[in-house]
C-alpha cells in the first residue's frame, strides 16, 4: 500500500487586501494554507518587504545601517526614492519619528507635509508608522489621512485607545488601518472585531502581531503568529483572517548586538555581517510564522530574505 | 448542588476595611445577603493573614455565630487561623479552604482533629498543574495522604482551580472539565468545587455572568458536587439549583457537537451557545465573543 501523507485541512482563507493605489499597489494575503505550505493549499503571492525611511536623520544607527543610505539620511524623500530606484523596494514604511513626543515633537501639519511629499515621489505603497503615543498618533495620523486622501495609505499602529478617531479617518478618506496589538492573539481578535464594529472594511485592515526580531522575544511573536493562521486557516475564524505586517526592521537595529562595533566586540564576529545576518533571520522566522508584508532595513539582508523567499515558492 | 457564597473577602473594596477596622455590621449583612441568595456555606476569605491571621479569623467566625448558624468554609493558606476558625466553628462541620501538597501535613490531622471537611487544591509542587492527567496525580497523592490519616474519601472536595478563559497562553477550562469527568474512576466518593468566577476574570464585569454560568452547566455535566459562586447572580444560583433544565439541557447538547441555527435561537440562549463554543476553545476568546 502507498503511504499517504497526512495533510492539513483547512477550511479558511487569508483575506486579500490592496496595500497602495495604481500600477504599483501591491496585494497581500489571499493564502489557504500555513506559510510556504505549497504541498497542501495556495499562497498566490510572495510576501513582501517593505523598506523603511525616517522622516527625521537618525541617531546611532549602526554604521553598517548607516551605509547604503548615505547622503540621503536627511531627506525622507530621496531616502524613499533611493529604496524604489536603486534598491527596488516594493513598499516605503515611513517611520514618523520626530512626531514622538518624548523627541523633537513635531506637530501633526509637518508631519503630513512630509508624507504628502514622500507620497507624491513614489508610485510604491507607502506605510505611515507613528510613534505608539496615542494622543499624538491619533493628531497626527488624522492629518495624513486627510492630507493623502485616495491614495490608500497604510496607516498605524492603531490600537485599541485610538482605534475610533483613527478608523473613522481611515474609512472616510480610503486608507488601510494596521490593527496593532500586543503579542496577544485574544486582543488582536477584539481589536479587529471592533474596528468592523466602527466601519472599517475588511479590505481594509491588516494586522500588527508586535514584533521582536531573534534573541530578544521572537519566539513569542512567532507562537501568536502561527496561533493568527490556525484560527484563520483551520478553525474558521473570519476576525483573523487578515494579513500581517511586521515592523521589524527596528526592534533587530536597535539591540546591542546589532550595534556594537568589531573592536568592542571581537567574539561576535564582523560587526556589518553580524547585523546583516540578525535582521535577515529574523525576518526569515516571522516569514516562516505567516508574516505578508516585513518591514527591513538593510539592502543586503532584504536581498537575502527575497532570495530565501523565492527557493521556498520554487519547491 | 452546594453553593458556597464568595463574596465575603478581605480584598473587597466595601469588606475590606470592616475586616481591618473589626465592624462586623457590613460582614454580617453580606452573610445575611448571601443566605437569602440561597448559598448553603459562607466562605470568609482572610487573604495569607500572616499577621495575627488566628485572631482574624477567630473574630470572623464569631460574628457570623451571632446572626447564622451556616457552616462556614475557612479560607487562608495561614494554619493558625484555620485553627482558630475550627475552634469556633461550633455546631456542624467547617470546610478547610484548602488542603495542598506543600502543607498537606499540617494541614490533614488539623481538619481531621476538628472533624472538618476540606478543600484539595490540585495546586503542584511546581505550580498550576498543565493538563488533567497532572490534576489527576495531584489527587491522588493527596488522597493516599489523606487515608493513610484516616480521612475518608467523603471528606475531600477536589479543586482543579480554574483559570480565566480570555487568556489563550493559561486557559485551563478544558483540562478542569476533562479532570471533573474522570474524578469518580480516580478517587471513588471525592466531592468536587470550583472557584467559579475565576473563568470570567478579566472579562468586561456585565459580561462575566455569561462565562460563570455557562461553565457551571458544562461542569454540571460531569457531576459537579459545589462551587464558590457570586450569590448576586441570582440566574446563576437559578441553575445551579436545577431550575433551568431546559438551557441545561442546551448547553450539554452543544458540548456534545450539535451546531443549533442560532439565528433560530432565542437570544439570550444564542449567547449561552456561542459561549460554549468559546470555553471549548473552538472559538477563540474576545471581549466581543457574544457579537460575533
Amino acid at each position: 500500500m502507498a503511504l499517504e501523507v497526512p495533510k492539513t485541512q483547512y477550511n479558511g482563507k487569508i483575506r486579500e487586501v490592496v496595500l497602495g493605489k495604481g500600477e504599483k499597489q501591491v496585494t497581500a494575503g489571499g493564502e489557504t494554507a500555513y506559510p510556504f505550505y505549497l504541498f497542501e493549499g495556495e499562497m498566490p503571492r510572495l510576501p513582501r518587504i517593505a523598506m523603511e525611511v525616517y522622516d527625521t536623520p537618525p541617531e546611532e544607527w549602526a554604521e553598517a545601517a548607516l551605509e547604503p543610505f548615505a547622503g540621503v539620511t536627511d531627506d525622507p524623500v530621496a531616502w524613499a526614492k533611493k529604496c524604489v530606484t536603486d534598491y527596488g523596494a516594493e513598499l516605503v514604511a515611513l517611520q514618523l519619528e520626530s512626531t514622538d513626543p518624548n523627541g523633537l515633537d513635531r506637530g501633526a501639519d509637518e508631519a503630513a507635509e512630509v508624507v504628502k511629499k514622500v507620497a507624491d515621489a513614489i508610485d510604491v505603497p507607502l506605510i505611515i508608522w507613528g510613534t505608539g503615543n496615542q494622543e499624538k498618533d491619533t493628531e497626527v495620523l488624522r492629518r495624513v489621512a486627510e492630507t493623502c486622501q485616495g491614495k490608500n495609505l497604510i496607516i498605524g499602529p492603531v490600537v485599541e485607545g485610538d482605534h475610533k478617531k483613527i478608523g473613522a479617518q481611515a474609512i472616510a478618506y480610503k486608507h488601510t488601518v494596521i490593527a496593532s496589538t500586543p503579542i496577544d492573539i485574544n486582543l488582536a481578535k477584539q481589536l479587529n472585531i471592533l474596528l468592523g464594529n466602527l466601519g472599517v472594511p475588511d479590505e481594509q485592515i491588516i494586522m500588527d502581531p508586535t514584533v521582536s526580531g531573534i534573541g530578544y522575544g521572537i519566539e513569542y511573536t512567532y507562537s501568536v503568529m502561527e496561533r493568527m493562521r490556525m484560527a484563520g486557516l483551520v478553525q474558521q475564524d473570519d476576525k483573523l483572517q487578515f494579513p500581517i505586517i511586521c515592523n521589524l526592521a527596528k526592534e533587530v537595529w536597535k539591540t546591542k548586538e546589532a550595534h556594537i562595533p568589531t573592536e568592542e566586540a571581537p567574539a561576535l564576529g564582523n560587526a556589518k555581517k553580524r547585523g546583516i545576518l540578525m535582521e535577515a533571520i529574523s525576518a526569515m522566522v516571522l516569514l516562516l510564522a505567516g508574516g505578508d508584508v516585513i518591514i527591513m532595513r538593510h539592502p543586503e539582508a532584504i536581498r537575502l530574505v527575497r532570495e530565501m523567499i523565492i527557493e521556498l515558492m520554487a519547491s | 448542588m452546594i453553593l458556597i457564597g464568595e463574596n465575603i473577602n478581605i480584598v473587597s473594596t466595601t469588606l475590606g476595611p470592616a475586616f481591618k477596622a473589626r465592624d462586623p455590621r457590613p460582614i454580617q449583612e453580606m452573610a445575611q445577603a448571601e443566605i437569602e441568595a440561597g448559598i448553603d456555606y459562607i466562605d470568609l476569605n482572610i487573604g495569607p493573614a500572616r499577621k495575627a491571621g488566628d485572631e482574624l479569623m477567630e473574630w470572623a467566625v464569631k460574628i457570623m455565630r451571632e446572626v447564622t448558624d451556616k457552616p462556614l468554609s475557612l479560607d487562608t493558606t495561614n494554619l493558625a487561623a484555620i485553627e482558630a476558625g475550627l475552634k469556633n466553628h461550633g455546631d456542624g462541620r467547617a470546610l478547610v479552604n484548602s488542603i495542598s501538597l506543600d502543607r498537606m501535613e499540617e494541614e490533614f490531622p488539623l481538619a481531621k482533629r476538628y472533624s472538618a471537611e476540606m478543600i484539595g487544591l490540585l495546586w503542584g509542587r511546581e505550580g498550576m498543574p498543565r493538563d488533567a492527567a497532572e490534576r489527576g496525580m495531584i489527587a491522588a497523592e493527596l488522597i493516599y495522604k489523606a487515608n493513610e490519616m484516616g480521612i475518608p474519601n467523603e471528606d475531600i472536595w477536589f479543586d482543579p482551580i480554574v483559570t480565566p478563559a480570555g487568556n489563550v497562553d493559561t486557559n485551563q477550562v478544558q483540562p478542569c472539565l476533562e479532570f471533573m469527568s474522570m474524578l469518580q474512576d480516580i478517587a471513588p466518593g471525592c466531592k468536587s468545587t470550583v472557584g467559579l468566577s475565576n473563568v470570567s476574570n478579566g472579562t468586561p464585569n456585565e459580561l462575566r455572568p455569561y462565562l460563570n454560568r455557562t461553565y457551571l452547566m458544562m461542569l454540571m455535566k460531569y457531576g459537579l458536587y459545589s462551587a464558590i459562586v457570586d450569590v448576586f447572580d441570582s440566574e446563576l444560583i437559578n441553575i445551579a439549583k436545577g431550575k433551568r433544565p431546559e438551557l441545561v439541557n442546551l448547553v450539554h447538547r452543544v458540548m456534545g457537537g450539535e451546531r443549533p441555527d442560532l439565528a433560530a435561537l432565542d437570544q439570550e440562549d444564542a449567547k449561552y451557545a456561542k459561549t460554549v463554543r468559546v470555553l471549548t476553545g473552538e472559538s477563540l476568546y474576545s471581549h466581543s465573543w457574544l457579537e460575533v
